[in-house]
């Protein structure tokens, strides 16, 4: 290639001008992908909004049987997590390796605590007998107090939600890994450090979901 | 530092790059091997490899279809059963959307075309690209295997309750397999977004953006808003057959109309991805073929975007007769005819453009005239059926099967035969021949006509679409739709004949043989690797025929970062010479 | 050339701990007014208000989007815009029909 320069630096891929034409085409490429997941997650909100819209009465009795402490304690857990990331990128873009190191760290680490807390949401609710679809076979006690005849459909639309969420984080963990691999292999400097900032933005997205799942699912009174 | 910054203009120098005709060296001669193919990031390569598919599954998709039209011989049973005419339409219908239509032109032209017609070397993500292409492969193995475990019968559409009881495991698989081909279709739609807007050469600004590229941008914007909600929808489905959750399930207690807006929130769209990359075609082909600008740039451009938007506010007016609230009705009922304006306005703006041109009857121009016919007979019925009234008689009928046949068949395949022919010499850089392919659009045209426009007036006679058996009174006319589908057969045959002829003659086509002044037509035929061996520089706009060729033949002479200017560029010519 | 010296945006620790702290306020504020006796579409309408605004402070600041190029909210703003469209035009047929859920 006649154009090709000669002061390409190694991250820069042959077909950009330059560092700064890669790093916002990928920022760019990942937000557009962030429209994709909120209307992904669109699609299981309209169905939420369906059906409170017809079953008021429902949404009130079913969300009694869920934790309003362990769900507020993990929706800390995960804005503590896009702290710690925020702070990452931050390390990254002032060259410090030991703090993008530890940042990274702790994300994992509290990623991993939401999915703990979440398991035992799960597991809590399992032993119940509330499970989603034709799983469905809640203890007498429990059939007392869910006495809508509906009440299936909450938990087949608490489970989707929470569940693909919950892959989300779990995708996120892994990303998070590589990236931490990468970062204390030196890949990352203040003039590269574009998988650090895009795999951040995913994070903030899978934080932004739950803020409203929460209140959506957890808080009903 | 050769270029100087001013208050908005860059001054950049350059030189005239006049592409060589035979060139040595190509993107077909670098990278060689069945494993260089397999493993490219070459937007070209996979551009080719998405055709190669594409045209796979058409071939086996309008097999179908001839096999289906061969059963409608008779009113009664031809050769084969009730069960599997069932299966077979549905595999017709879910092939050619899911895995011709959708990707055909976006995935394997617009991947070959589009960042040559931004002047950039590839797309902005090119192992995205590759990625997308073999999960488009995967999805087709999931439809596959679904099919080996005895086929799906419940129309392309997936409706509830028939895709949620009955036999769910092959459901399960194809609808994964839909899935699938959805992230298939987001990344190709991630890539161009991101592409047209950083990846431009310089002095490409928007009101510079070839039609085709506008089209494109258009079609990436339904693709990213609506594929993930085909996604949720297809896994809340799948969810449904493999543990009731009863959301869509009536049985247990969900809502069957419900899934029918999901889909649809989808589908609807799909029809506008699978057309308006068909629009774009044709304003490039329209204006290479009468030498003349295009008529109402921003029109054509903008109404692109008016269609992307408002194709997201009627998909209710399937639903007519499903339940649906009759305020949501009336409501969808009205935006439908909103569809009709911007669509018009193409139509309008590519005749005017026509007007005083010097038109030339080549091939993609012959397919560019029977899309203004087709698609506008489909457009209109597409009015018909949006009205209420009309709808509850039509709805379900014949009718409606001829309509989106003349939209889709009518509309995106001639777009795309149009597009291929017309881009066949850069692409292969070889000529395909003329006469034959004058013989193959006439025979289109007429095995088109015969065998859709019979199915107009069955529809408005009652006859039910998807079913097996009819009534004596509907004889003649399925009789001729069967003979114009052979017809319709032939003519692909020999289009398929002459294109693999033409791969393997020795002649070789001009690096320009249409004189266009599109971009991507500046380079070689076919390309280099890299697309051009010079980063272009565009000072014109991409239909300006009064404009000398050299002045769309300008390259940088120097080293410069000049990659998405917003700004226009003054350009400081140096003394001109042949690369 | 113009690419080298255009610096990306550096937020500071104290600007991200504010955020980080204000939104672990808004999460209880969210707990707390949730136990308080409002009537039916005014506590949706503020739990949802919360939820927006920790939205809007985790888009701008964690997410950059302050100091980003204008395109990438357009795009955030543009899919919510068309998730709204969704849910209201798919309520004008779900809350305005004849029966609930038709009777199959
Ligand atoms: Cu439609």
């Amino acid at each position: 290639m006649a154009n090709h320069s000669a002061t390409h630096p190694a991250h820069v891929q042959h077909h950009f001008v330059d560092s700064d034409q890669q790093f916002e085409s990928a920022k760019m490429g990942m937000w557009v992908f962030l429209v994709n997941e909120i209307l992904f997650f669109g699609g299981l909100f309209t169905a939420y909004i369906v059906f409170r819209a017809w079953y008021p009465d429902l949404f009130t009795q079913a969300a009694q049987e869920l934790n309003k402490l362990w769900g507020g304690v993990n929706t800390i857990v995960l804005i503590g997590s896009s702290l710690t990331v925020a702070m990452a990128i931050r390390s990254a873009q002032k060259n410090q390796k030991r703090g993008l190191e530890l940042n990274l760290l702790f994300t994992i680490i509290l990623a991993c605590v939401f999915l703990v807390i979440k398991y035992f949401e799960y597991e809590h609710k399992l032993h119940l007998g509330i499970a989603p679809g034709s799983f469905w076979n809640p203890t007498p006690e429990i059939l007392a107090e869910l006495s809508h005849p509906k009440a299936n459909i909450f938990f087949s639309i608490y489970y989707v939600m929470t569940g693909i969420h919950g892959l989300h984080v779990l995708v996120g963990i892994g990303l998070m890994i590589w990236l931490y691999i990468r970062a204390r292999k030196g890949h990352f400097s203040s003039e590269y450090y574009t998988p650090v900032e895009i795999t951040g933005l995913y994070w903030h997205l899978v934080d932004l979901i739950w803020i409203f799942l929460f209140p959506l699912l957890y808080l009903i009174e | 530092m050769e270029a100087v910054k001013t208050s908005e203009k860059t001054t950049l120098q350059v030189k005239r790059f006049k592409p060589s005709e035979n060139p040595t060296t190509n993107f077909f001669t670098e990278e060689r091997g069945l494993k260089a193919w397999l493993t490219t990031v070459d937007h070209k390569k996979i551009g080719l490899m998405y055709l190669g598919a594409v045209a796979f599954f058409f071939a086996l998709a309008g097999f179908l279809a001839i096999a289906l039209r061969t059963e409608l011989w008779t009113p009664a049973k031809t050769f084969i059963e009730a069960d599997t005419y069932n299966k077979l339409f549905t595999l017709h219908g879910a092939m050619m959307v899911f895995f011709v239509l959708v990707p055909s032109i976006p995935a394997a032209l617009g991947n070959f075309i589009l960042p040559m017609q931004l002047g950039a070397k590839d797309v902005a993500f090119p192992r995205l690209n590759l990625a997308s292409f073999y999960i488009y492969l995967i999805g087709a193995v999931f439809t596959f295997i679904a099919l080996f475990m005895g086929g799906f019968d419940t129309g392309w559409t997936f409706y509830t309750p028939y895709s949620s009881d009955g036999d769910s495991a092959t459901v399960i698989w194809v609808t994964l397999g839909v899935f699938i081909l959805g992230f298939s279709s987001i990344l190709t739609s991630t890539n161009f977004m991101t592409t047209i807007h950083k990846l431009r050469a310089p002095g490409i600004t928007w009101d510079k953006l070839p039609l085709n590229i506008w089209a494109l941008y258009a079609t990436s914007i339904i693709q990213i808003l609506a594929t993930p909600v085909l996604a949720i929808t297809i896994l809340l489905l799948s969810l449904e057959n493999i543990m009731d959750i009863g959301i869509f399930d009536p049985a247990k207690g969900g809502d069957p109309v419900l899934y029918q807006h999901f889909f649809w929130f989808y589908s609807h769209p799909a029809v506008y991805i699978m057309i308006v990359p068909g629009f774009g075609i044709i304003s490039e082909v329209i204006t290479t073929f009468s030498k003349k600008t295009i008529f109402g740039y921003w029109a054509i451009a903008l109404s692109s975007l008016a269609i992307a938007f408002i194709g997201f506010l009627v998909w209710g007016h399937h639903m007519f007769t499903s339940g649906q609230s009759p305020v949501a009705t009336t409501i969808f009922s009205f935006l439908t005819f909103l569809v009709g304006i911007p669509t018009g306005i193409k139509i309008f703006n590519w005749v005017a453009t026509l007007y005083k041109g010097s038109i030339d009857m080549k091939t993609p121009m012959l397919y560019v005239f029977i899309f203004l016919f087709l698609f506008s007979i489909g457009g209109f019925t597409g009015i018909m059926l949006g009205a209420l009234s009309v709808n509850i008689h039509l709805h379900d009928t014949y009718y409606v099967v001829a309509h989106f046949h003349y939209v889709m068949m009518g509309g995106t395949l001639m777009a795309l035969l149009a597009g291929l022919h017309y881009w066949w010499p850069k692409m292969t850089g070889k000529m395909y021949n003329e006469t034959l392919g004058k013989v193959a659009a006439t025979l289109i045209f007429i095995g088109f006509n015969m065998t859709f426009l019979p199915q107009f007036v069955m529809g408005a006679q009652g006859m039910p679409r998807r079913y097996y058996n009819y009534i004596d009174q509907f004889t003649p006319f399925h009789q001729t739709s069967t003979v114009g589908s052979y017809v319709l057969g032939v003519a692909f045959l020999i289009i398929l004949y002459y294109l693999v002829k033409s791969l393997m003659s020795d002649e070789k086509a001009p690096a320009n043989p249409w004189e266009s002044r599109g971009l991507e037509w500046q380079s070689t035929s076919p390309p280099d690797l890299h697309n051009f061996d010079h980063t272009p520089v565009v000072i014109n706009k991409p239909y300006d025929y009064h404009r000398p060729m050299e002045e769309f033949q300008l390259g940088l002479a120097v080293e410069h970062n000049g990659h998405g200017e917003a700004h226009d560029v003054d350009v400081k010519e140096t003394e001109q010479e042949n690369s | 050339m113009s690419a080298d010296n255009h610096t990306h945006h550096i937020a500071t620790a104290k600007q991200l701990w504010t955020v980080g702290i204000a939104l672990v306020i808004l999460t209880l504020l969210t707990v707390v007014v949730s136990n308080l006796p409002i009537p039916s579409p005014l506590d949706i309408i503020v739990a949802l208000s919360i939820a927006l605004v920790k939205a809007f402070l985790v888009a701008a600041f964690f997410m950059g989007l302050y100091w980003d190029v204008k395109f990438n909210s357009m795009l955030l703003i543009g899919a919510v815009v068309f998730f709204i469209l969704m849910v209201s035009v798919t309520l004008l047929d779900t809350l305005y029909r004849d029966d609930v859920v038709p009777s199959f």
